[in-house]
């Protein structure tokens, strides 16, 4: 072949300044729907979530404007129950648990401990494609034909009473659940034989830490509530009673199966955001981490713990008062591990060279919002408090602020802090700070009435209500408002910045990691040259004075 | 056909899995037997101790964990310490209502 | 039985070593593997749960299952896993023809299973234990409580059945593939992983049959 057919076959490519990366690797459809790159996959789980959270959102939105009046003239009962169902539903199955680790996990586990990609990149796209069978077959379900147990199926109300689609709607749930497994079937392998050289368990980064124990319960605990919710189906399907007290069933024993999931899924929505908080927070404080043996030991420790205290979520439910006691003495075991998370957050903060750049700003709302929800956590575990405030408004604030505060916060300021890794692109700065502080006022206004109105005894899941709660709930709905702003200007700018924001240098924030050692965007292998580690994590420049 | 040296290369693989083969039989000969005549009420107690014998012999023999490394022992017990706890947790209620 | 052939794994892209391959399959195989067993001990928690709620139904219902064709099944299953180990074993002497007869044997006797588990029901069904069926009469219908047991003894041997089934459909695959020349040189390990599921179910059987139809006896 000669030069001069070469040249006319192929032109050159646009950018030469810099190593194809993944994102410009190829440009078809097919060629993201088919890819095996966990980065790509990353962002196709990006895509779906986010498509997931609007419709979740939406629905939240319908309930606080259902509840600005309190006859409940805005909607029937049954439409209520149905949009308090779909808001349930999706964001606790389809936006929360798969968020950090489907997204930020995929993304960039390989990349922090130097992998080609995961061990299995096949099984991670298929994990992806159940994801979209089940998720997409059950928000049909809850849209078009609506179901209206709430995102728990408690029994009998599921079994017995329920008149709404509530059959497909658990084959989705089930169907994701598989999607939950085999990712962290797929993180668990990976991390265990894939680390590059030198990068043994105590150099790995407190987010590989996470995602590593949040995917054994992943493993451990989703296939308990895949049986029980198979249960169900049967139960529906055939009336088999095992969950049917009129043939002698027990449905305590469904909350049983439940919770031993549904407890432990709590901190797969809560160690994922702490991990990312744990990258953000010595970027922007330019410090070590402080304790970092204590975090990794500390998330170790949650994930096991949370196995031990589910039923802190059944003590008015007619369980023995001997198994409350012990899960609730047991629940403020979790406290330990928590707080001290948080004192090696704010000790890492703690003269440090601090910039507060939108991924900061949230690392800093996430850790004022943690404390004030894990600590109405202790009040809700008390036996006595939780016989007034069980099922109240009070629950709902609490793991709002867990959930949201939390876990969301945490999204968002992972989103922006690996924006430019992701995307190869800079967001404007100056609307990242506005709206993550709409949203963190957004957030309080919202939420922190509703800890009163469950205090005063408002139940959750009524939109009738007495009238002398309307102050405190218009508060609430207006509040909401805002958040809606401070969600909706990051959706618009950064899909602006993914055409016109700044290039993002390989290391834009100074930070320490393998991942900000490849450029951005990542190559398709993720590293020119296979990294090898020999130095620790997070070794920030060591001031004068400073002890570590 | 096989030589006589292959023959017996073969037995020097196969012995293990066939004394475990046999070791399992017999255990469940044992169930069987107790599980069908009820010599006495707490009969079940003995059966389970049996299983619990037989999930050993498959776990440690059939699939070889007496020879992997550490990380694989730990993973063959996890579930089971995992199946305890939703046992033990559970049974607090249970057995106190 | 001349045919050695080498023994070997093709490394996939994003390992650095055949070492590492395989330590990653092992423990991807053992990860799914604990998923099974917690999947399986919900359904023994019932079992548990109900036997101490309704000792005497739970006695009675466990007194209708067909104990020795569950017990002849589970013989069943024993010897596969013999054989399924004699898979194994000649895959690694590199015996190829040998390793697919062992696995079409192991196949065999899973369909051996299945096909006494599908009398079991078809006699289930001639006595009138389907509770479940609207239909049918129940044979203890004066209890209650006895169709709960009887129900869960339906779902845990179903979901072991559908396990077997999709078992012997991967092996009858395995085998398919492992006639051609050379298998042995790059897929060596999909033997031993899928050695490892299959005693997984075998050992689940041992479980479901030691709770169901014997310790509830
Ligand atoms: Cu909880």
């Amino acid at each position: 072949m000669t030069d001069v057919a070469m040249r006319e076959r192929t032109p050159p490519p646009a950018t030469l300044d810099r190593p194809l990366d993944y994102l410009h690797d190829a440009h078809t459809l097919r060629s993201w729907l088919f890819t095996i790159d966990h980065k790509r996959i990353g962002i196709l789980y990006l895509i779906a979530i986010t498509a997931f959270f609007i419709i979740g959102a939406v629905a939240a939105g319908l309930v606080r404007l259902a509840l600005v009046v309190p006859d409940g003239q805005i909607f029937t009962n049954d439409t209520y129950n149905k949009l308090f169902t779909i808001h349930g539903v999706v964001m606790v199955w389809f936006f929360l648990i798969p968020s950090i680790p489907a997204t930020f996990g995929n993304f960039l586990l390989p990349l922090m401990i130097g992998a080609k990609d995961l061990a299995f990149p096949r099984l991670n796209l298929l994990s992806w494609y159940v994801f979209m069978t089940g998720a997409v077959f059950t928000l049909a379900t809850v849209v078009i034909g609506g179901v209206d147990t709430g995102w728990t199926f408690y029994a009998p109300l599921s079994t017995t009473f329920s008149n709404t689609w509530v059959v497909p709607a658990l084959i989705g749930v089930i169907v994701v659940g598989f999607s939950s497994i085999l990712t962290g079937l797929n993180f668990v392998v990976t991390v265990h034989t894939m680390r590059a050289p030198g990068m043994h368990w105590f150099r790995m980064p407190i987010f590989v830490w996470t995602m590593y124990a949040t995917s054994l319960i992943f493993l451990l605990a989703t296939p308990v509530i895949t049986m029980a919710l198979i249960l169900l189906v049967m139960e529906r399907a055939f009336g088999i009673g095992v969950f049917d007290p009129a043939l002698g069933g027990d449905p305590v024993l469904f909350e049983h199966l439940f919770w031993f999931y549904s407890h432990p899924a709590v901190y797969i929505m809560v160690l994922p955001g702490m991990g990312v908080i744990s990258e953000i927070i010595p970027a922007f404080a330019q410090k070590k981490i402080f304790g970092y043996k204590f975090i990794c030991y500390a998330t170790i420790g949650l994930a096991s713990i949370t196995f031990f205290v589910w039923g802190h979520h059944m003590f008015v439910n007619g369980q023995s008062e001997y198994a409350s006691l012990a899960f609730s003495f047991l629940s403020f075991a979790v406290a330990v591990p928590s707080a001290v998370k948080v004192y090696n957050w704010t000790a890492t903060i703690h003269k440090g060279d601090i910039h507060l750049d939108t991924p900061m700003l949230y690392a800093m709302g996430y850790i004022g919002l943690f404390v004030l929800g894990g600590l109405t956590g202790l009040f809700l575990a008390t036996l006595a408090i939780d016989e007034h405030i069980h099922d109240t408004y009070f629950v709902v604030a609490h793991f709002h602020y867990i959930m949201v505060g939390g876990t969301m916060l945490a999204f968002l300021g992972g989103l922006h802090f690996w924006w430019p890794k992701f995307t190869g692109r800079m967001y404007p700065e100056v609307w990242g700070r506005i709206s993550a502080l709409l949203i963190f006022l957004g957030f309080n206004v919202t939420f922190f009435p509703q800890f009163i109105l469950g205090y005063l005894g408002m139940p959750r899941r009524y939109h009738v209500y007495p009238h002398e709660f309307q102050l405190l709930n218009i508060l609430s709905s207006a509040g909401s408002t805002i958040l809606a702003v401070g969600y909706i200007f990051p959706m618009i700018y950064l899909l602006w910045s993914l055409w016109f924001g700044k290039r993002a240098p390989s290391d834009p924030w100074n930070a320490k990691g393998l991942e900000w050692t490849t450029s951005s965007p990542p190559p398709k292998h993720n590293f020119i040259v296979p990294p090898i580690v020999d130095f620790e994590p997070y070794d920030y420049p060591v001031k004068a004075g400073e002890s570590v | 056909m096989m030589t006589p040296a292959e023959k017996r290369e073969l037995w020097r693989h196969m012995r293990e899995p066939a004394i475990t083969f046999a070791v399992l039989l017999a255990f469940l000969a044992i169930n069987v037997t107790i599980g069908w005549l009820q010599p006495f009420p707490a009969v079940w107690a003995v059966e389970g101790a049996i299983m619990v014998l037989m999930i050993a012999t498959v776990l440690l023999f059939s699939m070889e964990v007496i020879e992997e490394p550490a990380l694989i022992k730990f993973f063959s017990i996890l579930g089971f310490v995992w199946v305890a706890i939703l046992f033990g947790m559970t049974m607090i209620d249970y057995v106190t209502r | 039985m001349s045919d050695r052939a080498a023994i070997g794994v093709e490394l996939a892209e994003q390992f650095t070593d055949v070492a590492q391959q395989r330590r990653a399959a092992t423990l991807g195989m053992w990860s799914w593997l604990l998923t099974e067993l917690l999947l399986f001990a919900a359904l023994f928690l019932i079992a548990l749960v109900l036997r101490i709620l309704h000792p005497d139904s739970v006695r009675e219902a466990a007194h209708h299952l067909k104990f020795w064709i569950g017990a002849t099944n589970t013989a069943v299953l024993i010897c596969s896993s013999l054989t399924m180990s004699g898979a194994i074993v000649t895959s690694r002497l590199g015996w190829q023809r040998a390793m697919v007869r062992c696995m079409l044997a192991t196949a065999a006797l899973g369909s051996l299973f299945l096909v006494f588990k599908g009398y079991e029901y078809y006699q289930d069904y001639i006595e009138h234990m389907t509770p479940f069926l609207a239909w049918r009469p129940y044979e203890l219908s004066g209890d209650r409580a006895s169709q709960l047991y009887v129900s869960l003894y339906y779902v845990a041997t179903a979901l072991h059945a559908f396990h077997l089934t999709t078992g012997v459909a991967i092996l009858l695959g395995l085998a398919w593939q492992a006639r051609a020349n050379g298998y042995l040189q790059r897929h060596q390990n999909r033997i031993e992983i899928y050695g490892l599921y299959w005693h997984f179910i075998d050992l689940m059987w041992i479980m479901v049959f030691t709770i169901i139809y014997v310790m509830n006896r």
